[in-house]
């Protein structure tokens, strides 16, 4: 053990102030807490420990009318051997008889008992070499470890899994997977458009941050994560009129959206969704921006594209295409004419990069947008594309697939750091496109206004140290890529020039439209602004997440409440025990390298059944480890009442934390006193333990029952916290007792039971010893 | 050689060198002497604010007096063995599993190492060398022998320390007591069956003796 100091408390409420001062802990018996500071579990070593057993008074067990009274500081071998426990509370006498050892029995007390933290191994390994999901780490190592002393009822959900923090749209992923393995599609994608309405866009384009990051990675395969919002994706395009819906209540406010990319239709989506009426604005002929034309039709086909604005129209969002603010509509007239206005005008200008012949290349994003006129053979026989995003590698597949011989990418960036993600990366290489990384623009070589090649010098360093973006060159170290046509696909910058000069609207130092993070409001009131234009080029899931948020902030600048429940939220969670066994992940299926074309997709979409395959090898990483009280069972199912310095909880809900505690107990709050009712008339009571090892051992399953005319049956260690098992009360309740009964009582406790494979025996005997316990009781 | 006798002697002899009172109160960060536990807390308000200084305890052990000088974060089990010599409560799991470290604190068997010594202020502590001092207890340790309840050794003085206290309170244990009693010590080397028949034998033997003994008196 590392120093601490020591306090004796003299009071209650003397140890409470201790509590609160600072970074300390009680201490009753100990038995519990110095091992979590023997193995230094704790994520804050406290500095001092509070000895709550010089308090007075506290240690007492006391019959008063018809109420049992244990004070907290009652140690577990007074309460077993307690004769008036053992005759009439006998659950209790049990339950406190069975815990740990006689030795551990004298020193342990009730109130340390409740308090005691989970017993899961890989938890207590010491000195947190393991920094499992309780720990504040990523991973719950019992999911595919040794889960014997876990939960068989679901874990439950920490605060953000790997995936849903790496989604910028804040996507509840395990949640959505959760519902596709139990083929309820319906509700995942509810859980799914709650937070990001265009699955179908981002199951193809995103690069899917949530894969890379999820947990899968540490022991085999990462969950195909985006292959299973396309399937959901295109289920919710097919199934479109269930589920892009008229909003049942207009608001009777209206909005102009400016800028139809993804950003403007997330807007669009959501505000016409909380009831406004919308109108979006478009500079081009078609809507979709960025999606419409910039990403390639073999990665995203157009007509998934036109359906989407289609679907928006039936919603009511009117779309006004060809708009350039040069028809009298001017910034400020939408500000008179609607309540409210966002921008999200994208990033398109072309930069100026300033090196010799500029003139002679082409815009990499041009290119992409009139990529018809380049049919034919026009593109040349040999191509140079500049830039290392995922626009750069559009460019550079869309070059080769219009039949250019040899197609080279130069960018600044070293390999490892090149913006674009890995699977376009993989795409363009798999073209034999040649990617030269660390290799700058340096001059354009050129023949009387003829392009012949360009000339590169190696880049030394990207960021400069204040991790802008600034490379370094090395000029001595040169070489030159002879081709026909350039395309720089670096840079896009953000054109704000249909503002006008007079509309004043607050940009940053990048030129970017200025917004606040949470809300994406501009300087401007009832202004807002999302995507590219308040970003720089980012991703199409970026520009979703911040299209959201500027719906949301608009609609609460208009005063109108946005659907903020969670579905999906927090509840327990569960795995699929066979589905996880699965070791390797979905694989898209993709048309051979020479089958590709400009128009057809790549990739295939996922069958029902792949995606429900893959959903069930998800983790649904949430922690599992139970609370190993052997007191907390008994205490549920006599209906005790846990009395703290502060107020009174029922048993039942005093263990009802997330995950990071193990109770609801404030960390200065002490628990003083025990009460439990009389037990009904006729009534009795029985716990039960299975452990490996009669004494010494914790719980791999304890319960408690009361019998009599309101049965109460308390499942304790073996779910992420004591459950009562009210449908099994029910079976039980106003019934006679015998053998058949006994049965169906068992059957009913363990129905909703999700073991893992290595702990469906735990079920089996959980429901045996249910049925023996009230067997002996009848 | 090693005697029943000259293990008690030697027992006596650790009991007896147990220091009535601290007479040393030597910092232990700069190792400067204080006067008094009074000037040692000055000292430390002084020189070593953002130290924890060390605790004065006194404490009945094996029916002396002692007062002893700790860091507030010690173990009982560790202050027996490094600050008072007494080896018998011994280090093994060090986390409250296997009864090794086992004391009788105000008569009730309990863990040494799950227990905070500056805890055990005021108390009254019996270890197993306070046990193998008293010759009244001869008897638990000849069944002990006899039956050859041990084999390394490592964990007998948790088991007999439970023991003592188990006769304490029932001087005419079943062997399912003696077994219920001893559910807290474990030994790696399984001499389980051995253990309750040793006590059930010794508590005939302390009942004879006891009575031997009120007959003459
Ligand atoms: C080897 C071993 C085996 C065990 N086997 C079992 C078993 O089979 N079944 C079982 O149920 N338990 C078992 N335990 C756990 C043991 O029962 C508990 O550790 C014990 O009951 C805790 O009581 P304590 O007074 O020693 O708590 P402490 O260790 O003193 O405290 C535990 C926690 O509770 C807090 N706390 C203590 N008192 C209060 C209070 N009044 N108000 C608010 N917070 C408080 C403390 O700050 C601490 O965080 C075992 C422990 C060990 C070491
Ligand atoms: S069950 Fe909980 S405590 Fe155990 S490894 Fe998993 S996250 Fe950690
Ligand atoms: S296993 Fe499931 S919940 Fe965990 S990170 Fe991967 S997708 Fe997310
Ligand atoms: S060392 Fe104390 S119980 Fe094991
Ligand atoms: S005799 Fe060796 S551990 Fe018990």
């Amino acid at each position: 053990m590392r120093p601490f100091s020591h306090a004796n408390a003299q009071t209650v409420h003397e140890a409470s102030v201790q509590l609160s001062s600072g970074n300390a802990k009680a201490i009753a018996g100990g038995t519990d807490l110095l091992g979590t500071l023997k193995d230094n579990l704790l994520p804050i070593y406290p500095d001092k420990v509070v000895n709550l057993k010089a308090i007075k008074n506290l240690d007492y067990v006391k019959q008063e009318q018809s109420l049992l009274r244990i004070g907290s500081l009652t140690k577990l071998s007074a309460i077993s051997e307690h004769p008036v426990i053992k005759e009439k509370y006998s659950a209790l006498s049990q339950a406190a008889g069975s815990v740990a050892t006689p030795h551990i029995r004298n020193m342990a007390t009730i109130g340390g008992n409740l308090a005691q933290l989970p017993r899961c191994w890989y938890f207590r390994k010491a000195d947190n070499r393991f920094n499992c999901i309780r720990k504040g780490g990523e991973e719950c190592f019992a999911i595919l470890g040794d889960n014997r002393y876990h939960s068989i009822f679901g874990g439950s959900r920490c605060a953000d899994t790997p995936c849903m923090s790496q989604c910028p749209a804040g996507t509840n992923i395990p949640a959505y997977l959760e519902e596709i393995r139990k083929d309820n599609w319906d509700k995942a994608a509810e859980i799914f458009l709650s937070a990001h309405p265009f699955p179908m866009i981002t199951g193809r384009v995103c690069a899917h941050f949530c894969q890379s990051a999820c947990n899968r990675h540490q022991t085999d395969e990462g969950v195909l994560t985006g292959g299973v919002e396309r399937a959901l994706g295109d289920y919710i395009l097919e199934n479109s009129d269930k589920f892009y819906k008229k909003p049942t209540k207009e608001t009777n406010k209206s909005v102009a959206v400016v800028g139809s990319g993804p950003a403007g239709l997330t807007a669009a989506y959501f505000l016409r969704r909380a009831g406004n009426k919308v109108t979006v604005y478009e500079r081009m002929d078609c809507a979709g921006g960025m999606l419409r034309y910039a990403i390639p039709a073999y990665r995203l086909p157009k007509d998934i594209v036109e359906k989407i604005i289609s679907i928006l129209e039936n919603m009511g969002i009117e779309f006004v295409l060809g708009h350039d603010f040069a028809n009298g509509i001017t910034p400020e007239k939408l500000e008179k004419e609607y309540d409210g206005v966002c921008y999200a005008t994208g990033a398109w200008k072309r930069p100026i990069v300033g090196i010799s012949g500029e003139e002679l290349t082409v815009f990499g994003l041009d290119f992409l947008v009139e990529v018809r006129k380049w049919m034919d053979g026009k593109v040349g026989e040999e191509v140079l594309v500049v830039g290392g995003g995922n626009v750069a590698m559009d460019v550079a597949v869309t070059a080769k697939r219009l039949g250019a011989r040899k197609v080279t990418l130069a960018c600044v960036e070293p390999r490892e750091r090149m913006p674009a993600s890995s699977e376009e990366i993989a795409r363009a290489e798999a073209e034999g496109i040649v990617i030269m990384p660390s290799w700058g623009p340096s001059k354009v070589i050129e023949n009387n206004g003829v392009l012949n090649g360009m000339e590169l010098k190696r880049c030394v360093s990207v960021v400069g140290d204040d991790g802008t973006f600034n490379p370094q060159y090395d000029e001595n170290e040169q070489l030159v890529v002879s081709a026909q046509n350039i395309l720089l696909a670096i840079g896009q910058r953000v054109d704000l020039s249909f503002l006008g000069d007079k509309y004043h609207l607050q940009l940053n130092e990048r030129g970017l439209i200025d917004v606040d993070a949470d809300s994406q409001r501009t300087s401007r009131p009832g202004v807002f602004a999302a995507g590219d234009a308040t970003t720089g080029p980012a991703t199409v899931v970026s520009a979703v997440s911040n299209g959201k948020k500027a719906a949301d902030g608009l609609c609460l600048h208009l005063g109108i409440s946005t659907q903020q429940d969670n579905p999906g939220g927090c509840a327990s969670v569960t795995v699929d025990a066979n589905g996880i066994t699965c070791t390797t992940s979905l694989k898209l299926r993709e048309l051979d390298i020479n089958k590709r074309t400009l128009e057809t997709e790549d990739s295939q979409t996922p069958g029902v059944q792949e995606a429900e395959k893959e959903a069930k090898r998800c983790l649904n990483c949430g922690c599992y480890a139970v609370s190993p009280s052997d007191i907390a069972p008994a205490l549920i199912a006599l209906n005790a009442q846990i009395v703290t310095h502060e107020r009174t909880i029922n048993a039942e809900d005093f263990f009802n934390a997330g995950v990071m505690t193990s109770t609801t107990l404030g960390f200065d709050e002490i628990i003083t006193e025990i009460i439990i009712p009389a037990l009904p008339d006729g009534a009795k009571s029985v716990f039960k333990k299975m452990a490996l090892r009669k004494s010494i051992d914790f719980p791999i399953i304890n319960f408690a029952i009361v019998t009599g005319s309101e049965p109460r049956i308390s499942l304790g260690a073996v779910a992420p916290h004591p459950l009562r098992a009210m449908e099994a009360e029910q079976v039980l309740r106003g019934k006679t007792l015998d053998e058949k009964l006994a049965g169906q009582v068992g059957e009913a406790a363990v129905r909703d039971a999700t073991p893992f494979e290595s702990t469906k025996y735990k079920v089996q005997i959980l429901k045996t010893l249910i049925k023996r316990a009230l067997l002996e009781l009848a | 050689m090693y005697t029943q006798e000259s293990t008690r002697a030697a027992a006596r002899g650790l009991i007896d060198a147990i220091p009535d009172v601290v007479e040393e109160f030597r910092c232990p960060i700069c190792k400067k002497a204080s006067a008094s536990y009074d000037s040692l807390r000055r000292h430390y308000d002084e020189c070593h604010q953002e130290d924890i200084p060390p605790m004065m305890v006194a404490l009945t052990l094996n029916g002396r007096h002692t007062e002893l000088l700790v860091p507030q974060h010690w173990s009982l089990q560790r202050a027996l063995q490094f600050k008072l010599g007494l080896t018998g409560a011994k280090h093994m799991c060090d986390k409250g599993v296997c009864g090794s470290c086992t004391v009788i604190i105000d008569g009730s068997p309990a863990l040494s190492c799950t227990t905070l010594v500056v805890e055990c202020h005021g108390k009254d502590i019996l270890t197993v060398e306070g046990i193998a001092a008293d010759a009244t207890w001869k008897p638990l340790v000849d069944a002990y022998c006899r039956w050859d309840a041990m084999q390394c050794g490592y964990c007998t003085p948790g088991f007999l320390v439970t023991a003592k206290a188990l006769l304490d309170r029932n001087p005419n244990p079943t062997i399912e007591e003696c077994n219920e009693a001893l559910a807290g010590n474990i030994c790696i080397c399984g001499t389980y069956p051995r253990h309750a028949t040793a006590i059930v034998e010794a508590a005939l033997k302390i009942a004879e003796d006891s009575q031997a003994k009120g007959g003459a008196a």
